[in-house]
């Protein structure tokens, strides 16, 4: 019951989506070279499946998000700590990050080829670019958000230096808003590898419609579009899933 | 019950003071030097008008704040800094959210390094002397104020403190929850007598409570009265012994009220 009610909502889109599509490709008329009807996209996509393409695919752009994401966590988590409870450090490095932050992590992508090539490292640089932000400023806010009583309440029951009250206290009471930080990280690094294939890569799905194009298959480009979104919708539910244990309200 | 070994120790402030510096560089003189000395056990209701130092004084004694000048001792030892072993009890309970009320009443025991067991033991009687066995799995947003502050009572008696520290725990709470509240305290109290300092508005409160009422007076906060209470619990509000001393703390605490509204002695009076 508890599926339906959330899975109804998709459904209805998707089959909006597919009808507007299907009236498009009869109303232009174009050619199935360019837009192939919505029925053929799904042969594609199930072919892609069956063949196993689109799994290899997956893999590798979702292990190139997983790697990047998790070393922005262990750099960006860190760091935010530092800022989150010195001042001194926090007037230090803003500056420097509101001037990086508005910087796409697209715009990287000819310097990341430049630098690295066009192999792994280059786009695990790019995605670790674009995950670095959200993670870095969600943990800042979380952090400074802690309610102080709450850390007077961890000194007087016993947490005696910073490492414990952190575990015990900061790191817990804060978890809820690093989870959204670390949730945007990963739609923003998912998006963001889609391009970096695009530009420069041998597989990924990224790369799966960069091909489709160039071989005049828009079928498999849309294919490919169809996975990174159904991908990017399951990946935030798990992280909605993981936020919602943390979500114990107001104390 | 367990651990016998309950004790607790006298406070003493000498000379104490306390001036903050604000940002345009005036300061506020928030505590003027005081003296005070509690003995070991007794239970001291502070009462005050607004601003009067009362929480500065607290918070002194909590190691939360480093006075400007004088000194703060728990058991003839200066006050360093926040130590487990001087319970604090907060007006908005500070309760740990994310734990449940039972990991919340073993949250200090584990600071003392107990083992699970013993810890779920010892926060699961403190549980229930404050009638929550029963909310042990609950988290805190499922419970009312006065069950958080029960939890938050229950969470500090627990770690055995030789002194507890309450700044106006039951000052957002309704009046009979407050009643409720104060019967429960006696009762947790009574089982272990630990010096208790309690900062509270109310002076009826302060009498039902305390052996000893401290009145202080307007900004700069000083020690303007000081009555001892040698009354038999439970206290009965309507008792003309009850009465009276409330009217005695009343009366010392008019002139200060009117100070700070900036009336007349008379004209309060009048009111």
């Amino acid at each position: 019951m508890h599926f339906l009610r959330h899975s109804l909502p998709y459904a209805l889109a998707l089959l909006a989506i597919g009808t507007v599509w299907q009236i498009a490709v009869w109303v232009s008329q174009a050619n199935v070279a360019i837009l192939p009807p919505p029925l053929l996209t799904l042969a594609t996509l199930w072919e892609l499946i069956a063949n196993g393409d689109l799994a290899k695919h997956t893999l590798a752009s979702l292990s190139r998000v997983v790697s990047a994401w998790g070393l922005s966590v262990l750099v960006a988590v860190p760091l935010a700590l530092v800022m989150a409870r010195s001042r001194t450090v926090e007037r230090l490095l803003d500056p420097v990050i509101e001037l990086f932050r508005p910087i796409s992590p697209l715009a990287w992508i000819p310097l990341a080829i430049l630098w690295f090539g066009i192999g792994e490292t280059g786009k695990i640089f790019i995605i670790f670019v674009a995950t670095f932000f959200p993670i870095l400023l969600n943990t800042v806010s979380g952090v400074k958000g802690v309610d102080p009583v709450l850390i007077r309440a961890g000194r007087v029951l016993g947490c005696n230096n910073e490492a414990t009250l952190f575990w015990r206290v900061i790191l817990p009471a804060a978890m809820p808003t690093i989870i959204v930080g670390l949730r945007i990280a990963f739609g923003t690094g998912w998006a963001a590898i889609i391009a970096a294939e695009l530009v420069a890569a041998q597989s990924g799905l990224g790369y799966l419609i960069a091909d489709g194009m160039e071989i005049l298959r828009s079928d498999l480009v849309l294919a490919g579009m169809i996975a990174i979104g159904v991908l990017g919708v399951l990946i935030d539910s798990i992280f909605r899933f993981i936020g919602n244990q943390y979500d114990w309200g107001p104390a | 019950m367990m651990r016998k070994d309950s004790h607790s120790k006298p406070i003493e402030v000498s000379n104490l003071s306390m001036t903050f510096r604000s940002d345009d560089g005036t300061s506020i003189n928030a505590l003027a030097p005081t003296n005070l000395e509690i003995e070991p056990g007794q239970f001291v209701a502070i009462v005050g008008p607004s601003g009067c130092g009362k929480s500065t004084l607290l918070n002194i004694l909590a190691g939360f704040l480093t006075p400007s000048e004088g000194q703060a001792s728990i058991g003839n030892e200066a006050v360093a800094g926040p130590s487990i072993d001087h319970g604090v009890v907060f007006q908005d309970y500070a309760l740990f959210p994310w734990l449940t009320v039972l990991e919340n009443v073993a949250f200090g025991l584990k600071s003392q390094g107990l083992g699970r067991s013993e810890r779920n033991e010892i926060a699961l009687h403190f549980l229930d002397v404050v009638s929550l066995r029963d909310f042990s799995d609950k988290r805190p947003r499922e419970l009312s104020g006065g069950m958080k502050q029960r939890v938050a009572i229950a969470r500090t008696f627990a770690t055995n403190p030789s002194v507890i520290l309450m700044d106006e725990p039951f000052g957002a709470l309704d009046a009979l929850t407050r009643r409720f509240l104060q019967q429960q305290l006696l009762k947790i109290w009574s089982e272990s007598r630990k010096t208790v300092l309690f900062i509270t508005h109310s002076v009826q409160e302060a009498v039902f409570l305390a052996d000893r009422i401290i009145v202080m007076t307007a900004r700069p906060g000083r020690i303007k009265s000081d009555f001892l209470i040698d009354m038999d619990h439970p206290r009965d509000f309507s008792s003309d012994a009850f009465r009276r001393i409330e009217k005695m703390v009343f009366d010392s605490l008019d002139e200060e009220l009117a100070k700070t509204f900036g009336l007349a002695d008379n004209q309060l009076q009048a009111d």
